[in-house]
């Protein structure tokens, strides 16, 4: 089998994949944006032939579909990166969270010492 | 009058059943005879153990209980952030381990009170003290202090030393943001670059009385590269 074609299919697989996890809530919409740019993008370039085949050939590379790996790993690295980025994001918010519960229980804790000295007077 | 609220002392602990409850004694011990009006609180950091238990049975002692580990950079600055809410004018980082000593409060907190600086740093190697750590440390803590000195031109004779005061002004920088990797070296660069005015004051350290070093000489390499690579990280950092 020619190798645009399986990954054509991969592609439109996977496609499909994200389309369903959106669908069922799994995935979150703002996140399957890049994913399904990313789907296109890979589908538009395995099955034009003709313009993977011009562009492999105005970047100087020989064997026009390692140009399709190219461009899977670097959308790859993209999707990664974006992700590490979030789970930064997501790990400064829990830390500020847990000292904002901590620093309130601790206040609770404080009024309920004072409360029960109050009582026992 | 309602007096000001002076100094808070943050101990950060993390499992340290064996210790705390001795550290905790000898604090409230100088901290009742001590001519500045000072509070002790305790953050523990997610420990496992019974820690929580025995801070608990010191009522004087403030207790900060996070629910889970956040390491040492969160820990203290739940500290800081405590101290910056209820108005303290200097918080003073003492570990847990039994490795400061308590004698030496004043003499990191007089320079803060004459308005020396903004921060104090209590180091073992200002002058000849009977500090003897492993070779492998001493050797890391020379290299810190020839990195930070390269990227501040100040020396930090101890740039690892947990033994810090620091003024109002810091504790609302601390509040608002906190180094949370490796916050003793990082911190230095960090306020060095906004223009604190950081002193080191000689003190003398025990070797730790209970509990494990959280660096073994196992990692102390990837210890000093991670190191390495943050300190150089902060340097570059947007405020």
């Amino acid at each position: 089998m020619n190798i645009t074609i399986l990954s054509f299919a991969i592609v439109i697989i996977f496609l499909f994949v994200v389309i369903e996890s959106v669908r069922r809530g799994i995935l979150e919409t703002k996140y399957s944006l890049l994913w399904i740019l990313t789907c296109i993008i890979m589908a538009i370039l395995s099955i034009g032939t003709t313009l993977l085949n011009s562009l492999a050939e105005l970047l100087g590379i020989f064997y026009a579909p390692s140009l399709l790996f190219l461009f899977g790993l670097l959308f790859s690295l993209i999707i990664i990166f974006d992700l590490t980025r979030r789970v930064s994001q997501l790990n400064h918010k829990l830390v500020t969270l847990t000292q904002d519960f901590t620093l309130l229980k601790q206040k609770l804790s404080e009024q309920d010492k004072i409360d029960n000295e109050g009582s026992q007077e | 009058m309602e007096q000001s609220k002076n100094v808070l002392i943050i101990v950060p602990a993390y499992n340290e059943e064996e210790s705390i409850g001795r550290t905790l004694q000898s604090l409230l011990h100088t901290t009742k005879a001590s001519k500045y009006n000072i509070d002790i609180c305790v953050v523990n950091d997610g420990s496992k153990d019974r820690t929580a238990e025995i801070v608990q049975s010191y009522p004087e002692v403030k207790l900060l209980n996070l629910p889970y580990n956040l390491g040492i950079g969160g820990a203290m600055q739940t500290g800081y952030r405590y101290a910056y809410e209820s108005n303290y004018q200097i918080a003073i980082q003492f570990d847990a381990d039994g490795q400061h000593n308590n004698e030496e409060l004043n003499t990191i907190i007089e320079p803060l009170k004459n308005q020396e600086a903004d921060m104090i740093v209590g180091s073992r190697f200002v002058l000849p003290t009977e500090y003897r750590g492993s070779s492998m440390r001493r050797i890391g803590i020379v290299y810190f202090m020839y990195l930070l000195y390269a990227l501040t031109k100040q020396k930090f004779t101890d740039p690892t030393s947990g033994f810090r005061a620091i003024n109002h002004k810091i504790i609302k920088e601390f509040a608002h943001r906190y180094p949370k990797d490796y916050p003793e070296p990082e911190v230095l660069i960090y306020l060095h670059k906004k223009g604190y005015i950081i002193k080191e004051k000689s003190v003398k350290m025990q070797a730790r009385q209970g509990g494990a070093s959280s660096i073994t000489p196992f990692k102390s390499l990837y210890y000093m590269i991670k190191v390495t690579l943050s300190i150089i990280m902060q340097k570059v950092i947007k405020e």
